[in-house]
């Protein structure tokens, strides 16, 4: 539980993954509430991406246990999946189905009611704007339409949990929008919303809190307040982002060039 | 950026420096890409390199023998005056070299400016335009062109020593053949765009990858029927005479063989004069392809498609009957939702996929050679010298009343090695979707096994059925037939299956390219020597007691025991056995 009593949606603790010699997430531990958007931040290559497949169920840790909505992700994993719904950095798509086949594909896996499915689809079309093209083959999607179908598939449970791999690469300014409100009418409705990007002005005005990863190793959880107090006195974000994450000193190197 | 440097990469004379770069560019991606191989794709290519003069010794040889043949009095006899084919033969090749680097290059081409995603950066650097397209059309050219080389070098060669010809006629050779290449490349590339600007080039790609596998195929496949001690007289001089057609003094593509006979032969003035209109002809069109491809890729004509596809109308949902609605819920009660979304996706999938069909319309092709060749066979067992002892004649017989059964099968053979092998892999980097869902093992394993087996069992089936009818077999051969192939598909879908699961690949474009590893040669050795194994369980019984005048029925019953019983074992352990290397599938 949270200071407020919401209880945690996504729990990990030591969350570990070797791929060979190479560590890529080491004794990663955090907790995102329900109610709440969680910002993961990271350089590129920190193991932002590894943590999150492991959340969602497409990697097994080496060690360490995730829980998602209470469901153990490596014992009961069918439960914890059917809690989330996860959007890919790529939204790798089957593309010779249109857009409304592969949410009906998604709503039957996920074992909707058939009234319901062809409701939510209608639903989430018009929602993302995908109408016109619902009945297009997805390879035809240019690659924001394809990103708001991704989403929309994993919307059509209406999941507890939301992940979110750099969700707004892509989109025209309207479709981040949008998506940014969506996320915060989840999250105001009881849902957990986790999402990774490297657009720190989203992560900044969205997320309720903020974990930063770097090495595979989380350096630092908090709200923004609490990332001020860790830092050197900087106060947005990208400062403190640098400063946590060395690389700050690029920021003298541009200034020598000047 | 300095004018200097802008004028210099814009001048004429520069512009082979250029396109020597981009070529030594592909040499270097090519030199990199071998050296960082593994050493299995090292050796690969050393192999592939030694087959190449493998097939120059072999084009060497068939030259001369062809040459020999041409020359024998034997052959005068058989189609006439071969003074009039011999002088065909240059028009013949050159004429072939064209054609066959139309088509090819237009393959090349459609990958090279539309597919391999580079023209972007290549045209965004300070690199003359032109320097690109004639890069990307020799690209397009250089192996076609050495294989054409390869083949029709030799014969030239061979024919020039033979007739006398004189010593120029040599170097034009190989200078004629260059620039119909040229020729055809260049018409290659306004082919190609014309065609790009109607339909999406990934779809003309597949299309086209379609086309040449099902050709071919249907090409390798009609020997089968055909029976060269057969041909008379009259037919060979029929075939001889269509190729002096293509002699004719009014086709552009005999002028240029005709001049390389005239030159060889010291007709120079017919000679140099249909020499210098080929050289006219070929660079002309050359050019004119050149500029004008140019011109219409970078004014981005041929990137805007005209849409030839009329616009869905948005279906109204019709009102569900209450019988309909009835029979849609029991189908929902008896079959789990996630199930049957796979097996209908799947389904879509590689009907809409015609990449795939290629892979699937081959067994078909293969399954009516066969069975046009049994039923040519009346079901009678080859008699060779007819030394065999009545008695294994006799067994061959009783095993011929089944050959409709063994055709049924290779084709099921066949299908399940793309269906059941490659049931996951074709998930390729879509797998994600399965992964994150709530699906059980049990569940995606049962629906990647009706994907395999239904549509093959219903083809089988289907052929069975056919080759039965057309046989007039008892009714009874044929339903003991029908279990016997339902059951051994059931053991060879989950053996393929299984192997599927162990070399799963997902890291593809290309579904052609879907099959990765050991696991493909594996699970064909496996399969092939089950339906030996089970084909011996369900038909041994059955020929052996027949044949020693036992019942048939009971045999039978015997057989369908044993195969049966095997065929199950293997439907089922093997997947049992690697049921937990699927919820770590997609992680490598």
């Amino acid at each position: 539980m949270n200071d407020t009593g919401n209880p945690p949606l996504i729990e990990t603790k030591n969350l570990v993954k070797h791929f060979g010699d190479k560590i890529a997430v080491n004794n990663v531990s955090f907790e995102v509430y329900e109610g709440e958007i969680f910002g993961f931040l990271g350089p590129n290559g920190a193991g932002k991406t590894t943590t999150i497949k492991m959340i969602v169920g497409l990697l097994q840790p080496t060690s360490g246990t995730v829980k998602v909505a209470g469901y153990d992700v490596q014992t009961q994993p069918l439960l914890a999946k059917a809690s989330n719904g996860y959007v890919p950095d790529t939204p790798n798509l089957y593309p010779k189905l249109s857009g409304r086949e592969l949410l009906r594909f998604v709503g039957d896996l996920y074992e909707l009611d058939h009234q319901r499915v062809e409701r939510r689809i209608d639903e989430l079309l018009n929602l993302f704007d995908l109408d016109q093209a619902g009945d297009d083959p997805i390879d035809s999607y240019s690659h924001g339409m394809q990103q708001k179908t991704a989403l929309a598939a994993a919307l059509m449970h209406d999941p507890r949990v939301l992940v979110l791999d750099e969700p707004t690469v892509g989109l025209d300014p309207r479709s981040a929008r949008m998506i940014k409100d969506m996320l915060r009418q989840m999250a105001n409705r009881g849902a957990a919303v986790f999402l990774s990007t490297h657009i720190l002005e989203i992560a900044e005005r969205m997320c309720d809190r903020i974990g930063i990863i770097d090495k595979g190793e989380l350096i630092a959880v908090g709200t923004m307040a609490e990332l001020r107090s860790l830092g050197k006195g900087e106060t947005s974000l990208e400062d403190i982002f640098l400063s946590l994450t060395g690389g700050a000193e690029y920021a003298e190197i541009a200034e020598v060039l000047r | 950026m300095t004018d200097a440097f802008l004028a210099d990469a814009q001048s004429v004379g520069n512009l082979w420096h250029y396109v020597g770069k981009l070529l030594r560019l592909r040499w270097v991606i090519f030199y990199s890409g071998f050296r960082r191989a593994k050493l299995r794709g090292k050796i690969g290519t050393i192999v592939l390199g030694l087959l190449v003069l493998g097939g120059l010794a072999f084009a060497f040889t068939l030259s001369f023998l062809l040459l020999r043949l041409l020359r024998s009095p034997g052959l005068e006899q058989f189609i006439g005056d071969t003074g009039l084919l011999l002088a065909g033969v240059p028009v013949l090749i050159v004429s072939a070299a064209f054609v066959g680097i139309l088509l090819t290059s237009f393959g090349v081409l459609l990958q090279a400016l539309y597919l391999a995603g580079d023209m972007d950066f290549l045209l965004s650097a300070p690199v003359p335009l032109r320097a690109i397209f004639i890069a990307k059309l020799l690209q397009a050219i250089l192996p076609n062109f050495s294989l054409i080389l390869l083949f029709g070098l030799p014969v030239l060669y061979g024919l020039g020593a033979s007739e006398g010809y004189n010593v120029l006629y040599y170097p034009l050779v190989l200078l004629v053949l260059a620039l119909l290449a040229l020729a055809a490349a260049g018409l290659a590339s306004l082919l190609v765009m014309a065609v790009v600007r109607v339909f999406p080039a990934r779809r003309v790609a597949e299309v086209l990858g379609f086309l040449v596998a099902i050709l071919s195929f249907t090409c390798s496949q009609s020997g089968q029927f055909v029976r060269f001690s057969n041909i008379s007289n009259d037919q060979a001089t029929r075939a001889f005479t269509l190729l002096n057609h293509l002699n004719s003094p009014w086709s552009p593509l005999a002028w240029s063989g005709r001049s390389l006979v005239d030159i060889g032969e010291g007709r120079w003035l017919s000679g140099i004069g249909l020499l210098l209109l080929t050289l006219v002809l070929t660079g002309g069109v050359f050019a004119l392809s050149l500029a004008t491809a140019e011109r219409l890729y970078y004014s981005g004509w041929a990137r805007v498609q005209v849409s030839t596809r009329k616009k869905r109308a948005i279906h109204t949902r019709r009102p569900v009957a209450a019988q309909d609605r009835e029979l849609t819920a029991a189908v929902n009660r008896a079959i789990p939702s996630a199930l049957r979304a796979i097996v209908v996706k799947d389904f879509l999938m590689l009907r809409r996929d015609i990449r795939n069909m290629s892979q699937l319309v081959t067994p078909i092709i293969m399954g009516i050679v066969y069975a046009l060749l049994l039923i040519r066979s009346g079901g009678q067992p080859p008699a060779g010298r007819g030394e065999a002892p009545p008695a294994v004649m006799e067994l061959m017989k009783n095993l011929m009343v089944y050959g409709n059964v063994g055709i049924s099968l290779f084709v099921s053979w066949l299908l399940l090695s793309r269906l059941a092998m490659m049931g996951f892999s074709q998930e390729g980097k879509n797998y994600w979707l399965l992964k994150t869902a709530p699906v059980s093992t049990a569940t995606l394993l049962s629906a990647k096994y009706l994907v395999a087996y239904l549509p093959t069992l219903v083809l089988s089936w289907g052929f069975l059925v056919a080759i039965s009818l057309v046989q007039r077999a008892s009714l009874g051969t044929l339903a003991f037939s029908l279990v016997v192939v339902a059951l051994t598909i059931a053991g060879t879908a989950g053996l393929n299956l299984t192997f599927g699961v162990v070399g799963a690949n997902f890291d593809w474009e290309d579904p052609r390219r879907i099959s990765q590893g050991s696991a493909g040669c594996l699970s064909a050795l496996a399969s092939m020597v089950f339906l030996v194994i089970s084909l011996g369980l369900f038909f041994g019984p059955a020929v052996l007691i027949k044949s020693l005048g036992g019942s048939e029925a009971f045999s039978q019953l015997i057989g369908l025991a044993l195969g049966g019983a095997a065929s199950l074992a293997c439907a089922f352990i093997p997947l049992w056995l690697v049921r937990r290397r699927v919820s770590r599938l997609g992680e490598a």
